[in-house]
């Protein structure tokens, strides 16, 4: 009862204002899932249309739209905009909906703070686009930032820098909000191992955010005082070295990899075991694989630098580590199939995405064990090859995940159901046109063609243009889910309680769209 | 090692090492779960997968220097 | 404990947890120098021993090429000639100039650099001015010897190689700090 209690305390007047004041004031755990998804779906338009912008040039060989210098920057900034603007706030926002509902949590533990974590996201998100107009444009030598362009580049490198701190303390407080919500505040009954998979995920994701956000806040206030106060981190000249910026950021960058993906897991196997109407296969499993990615996360950074000047035995010992982070991943793919085996199943939009992010992702894990191969990695290193690879895990791993989870949980955020025949157009087109676009880069990338560049020799251009075309197909969907869901919002059929037949979590025990304050009173579990 | 008498809160190590090394392989059974939810503690499970992690990365590099 | 206190004691040790990781990234830094240390990576300010009796390989020719930089500061900075032939094995000498144009002192370190990138692993240097710093009193012109010898063990099938240098200026207290500055670059 004491969580009870303590709610009260927390909205002890009720009657919250309405209009912009509701949104700005807000410490309700829905309103600000809500906030944080918007404020993730317009930092994915803006980063989609750097993409196209990139796109639309390397549509011919030559210089037509954009020179190279703004080209470079679009690259950049396309790369920070959708791992920190749209991927990790669309994750946070989903924990903020479900996480509470699904664990019978009045909200989350931390309100106000919860409340401030989002709102240093959109000052963070003008400080990174701001670059833009800074003198000498925004960042151009990649999302990675390494020195030595990083401490050249002129202020808007400084811009950056300050926005990755600051959205890297919004997750950070996110995490930690996450962290004591999920640890304290279940219902009675809802032990750790009855948690649904969706926050067994996102638990293990937040403690590896509190274990390596820190350390990316260290990496780029090094480069902040190499650039302004005199310091010598990564300044050869100085005694420093870059790439020992290189060892700090990937010691961050890899485990984010899976920050970005353990969600998208998550999301995964609560969409399957509902649609397929079983329950998860090998949930403990599912548990133990999770924890044991999350860990292994954090001893294979240097399968980035491979190029960047390393003893062999220091190749072989993260190549054969990469290569083992596999198996655990492998286990994953085996449950959520074999959690189909033999189930009822039927295809609703959900479904169709969920079954997409398997197809795909697994293609994406293949190529990424193909890329752990030293001599292989060698070869391709920084070419489209690369980037085919991680865009089939973090567009087709992790986009498609938060589509699925969107489409699965919308009729419970808002009470309608949505089109279901414009949510299947929304998957075909997606999956159509995003593998237009990036299953030609792989031939692309092991012709040679390299990345970040904006011209490419001749033999290289048909490849480029059915990319481009699949890129525009690819974005214009994106309009369309845009379109389902403000016609969800608006109206439509009504949304039962339970609304799919196979779901067993507990935010279906609450009515459609569920009650400002739900579970004031915790749910009794079974 | 054993403390059978005293059966909630301690697993014994070869409980611990059997958890983590599943862990790593990412299967376990239902039941050994069920039992480990029961007798380990997290303070167990975390400094057991933190020693099984260092095994882990020793045990590669031995067969780097192996192979090189 | 109710539930305010058991999650501002969550609270509390992720903080905690969170500056921690904080400074490990930090602490990466002289982590990163001792390893580099003990596995003898990245040594370049060192002087090579001479391993002795070292066989001269006069059947072959190494043309090695020898190139200068100056980064953000004054001074003109050159090779005397712009390239050498050698036995692998054979001890060399070469000499390099440094005239500094301005009218003030300045502090400068070289920063080697190879190519092909194998060539580190089989360049032995025994005397060379980016070993220290070299301070330029105004209008100073300095001649600096370099003495290096390739080791027989260099593929064959390399037969150019380059050494190149950069001088960056260094502040003027002695622990070796440098600004570069954008506006420099």
């Amino acid at each position: 009862m004491a969580a009870v209690h303590d709610h009260d305390i927390a909205h002890a007047h009720d009657h919250h204002p309405t209009g912009l004041m509701r949104w700005l004031t807000s410490t309700n755990h829905k309103d600000i899932g809500t906030m944080y998804l918007w404020f993730s779906f317009i930092m994915f338009l803006t980063g989609g249309v750097m993409a196209l912008t990139i796109r639309a040039e390397l549509f011919q060989p030559g210089i037509q739209i954009v020179n190279p210098e703004f080209f470079n920057q679009l690259t950049t900034l396309h790369g920070l905009v959708m791992i920190f603007g749209a991927i990790m706030p669309a994750f946070v926002g989903f924990a903020n909906w479900q996480v509470p509902m699904m664990i019978g949590a009045p909200d989350m533990a931390f309100a106000r703070m919860n409340n401030w974590s989002f709102w240093l996201l959109p000052p963070a998100a003008l400080l990174l686009l701001g670059s833009f107009f800074a003198p000498g444009g925004a960042p151009a030598g990649g999302w990675t930032i390494y020195p030595p362009l990083s401490v050249q580049m002129g202020m808007g490198m400084d811009m950056t820098i300050f926005a990755i701190h600051i959205m890297g303390a919004s997750s950070i407080m996110g995490s930690i909000n996450i962290i004591t919500t999920i640890l304290n505040m279940r219902a009675p009954g809802m032990t750790l191992m009855k948690m649904p998979m969706f926050v067994w995920t996102w638990l293990i994701t937040a403690y590896l955010l509190v274990l390596v956000m820190p350390v990316l806040a260290g990496a780029v206030t090094m480069l902040l005082t190499d650039r302004n106060f005199g310091t010598n981190f990564f300044n050869a000249a100085g005694g420093g070295d870059p790439v020992m910026f290189q060892h700090i950021f990937w010691f961050f960058g890899h485990p984010e990899v899976y920050i970005m993906i353990l969600p998208a897991f998550g999301i995964v196997s609560e969409i399957i075991p509902t649609f397929a109407r079983k329950p998860l296969f090998g949930y403990s499993s599912m548990v133990y694989a999770t924890a044991s990615i999350a860990i292994l996360s954090c001893i294979v950074w240097a399968h980035h630098m491979f190029t960047a000047g390393m003893p062999v035995t220091g190749q072989l010992f993260f190549m054969y580590a990469t290569m083992l982070i596999a198996v655990p991943t492998g286990v994953k793919v085996f449950n959520w199939t074999a959690t189909m085996w033999r189930g009822s199943m039927t295809f609703e939009t959900p479904m169709l995405f969920a079954i997409g992010f398997i197809f795909l992702f697994t293609l994406g894990g293949f190529s990424g064990v193909v890329c752990a191969i030293v001599p292989i990695d060698i070869q391709v290193q920084d070419t489209y090859y690369v980037i085919a690879h991680f865009h089939y895990v973090l567009v087709s791993g992790a986009l498609f995940a938060i589509f699925g989870g969107a489409y699965y949980w919308l009729p419970k955020w808002t009470g309608h159901m949505y089109d279901e025949t414009l949510g299947k157009w929304h998957f075909w087109l997606s999956m159509f046109f995003f593998n237009l676009t990036f299953f030609v880069q792989h031939f692309l990338g092991l012709a040679g063609m390299p990345r970040r560049i904006p011209d490419y020799a001749l033999q290289f251009a048909d490849f480029n243009m059915i990319s481009s075309i699949g890129a525009f197909g690819f974005g214009l969907s994106q309009l369309l889910f845009l379109y389902v869901v403000l016609k969800c919002i608006r109206g439509g059929a009504k949304a039962t309680a339970q609304t799919w037949e196979g779901a067993k979590t507990l935010e279906w025990t609450l009515p459609s769209p569920p009650p400002y304050h739900s579970f004031e009173t915790p749910p009794v579990i079974r | 090692m054993k403390d059978d008498n005293k059966q909630p809160p301690k697993g014994t190590l070869l409980q611990i090492a059997k958890a983590v090394f599943w862990a790593f392989f990412g299967v376990r059974k239902q039941s050994d779960l069920d039992s480990d939810a029961s007798s380990l503690t997290p303070a167990q499970v975390i400094i057991g997968g933190l020693i099984g992690a260092a095994l882990f990365v020793m045990s590669l590099i031995i067969v780097v220097k192996i192979v090189t | 404990m109710n539930v305010t206190e058991a999650n501002s004691v969550v609270l509390r040790k992720l903080l905690i947890f969170t500056v921690i990781m904080f400074g490990f990234g930090f602490a990466l830094v002289p982590f990163y120098e001792k390893i580099c240390e003990v596995t003898g990576l990245n040594n370049l300010l060192q002087a090579d021993t001479l391993v002795e009796n070292t066989q001269v390989d006069t059947a072959r020719w190494v043309t090695v090429e020898l190139d200068a930089n100056t980064r953000g500061l004054p001074w003109q900075f050159k090779p005397l000639q712009s390239s050498v032939r050698v036995h692998p094995g054979e001890l060399t000498q070469v000499v390099y100039e440094v005239r500094n144009n301005s009218d003030r002192e300045i502090n400068g370190q070289a920063i080697p650099s190879y190519s092909p990138q194998l060539l580190g692993k089989h360049l032995k240097k025994l005397e060379c001015f980016c070993f220290s710093k070299q301070v330029l009193k105004p209008r100073e012109v300095r001649q600096m010897p370099v003495q290096f010898l390739i080791e027989p063990g260099l593929p064959t099938d390399i037969n150019t190689v380059t050494i190149s240098y950069t001088f960056f200026e260094l502040g003027n207290d002695n622990t070796a700090s440098l600004d570069i500055n954008a506006d420099q670059l």
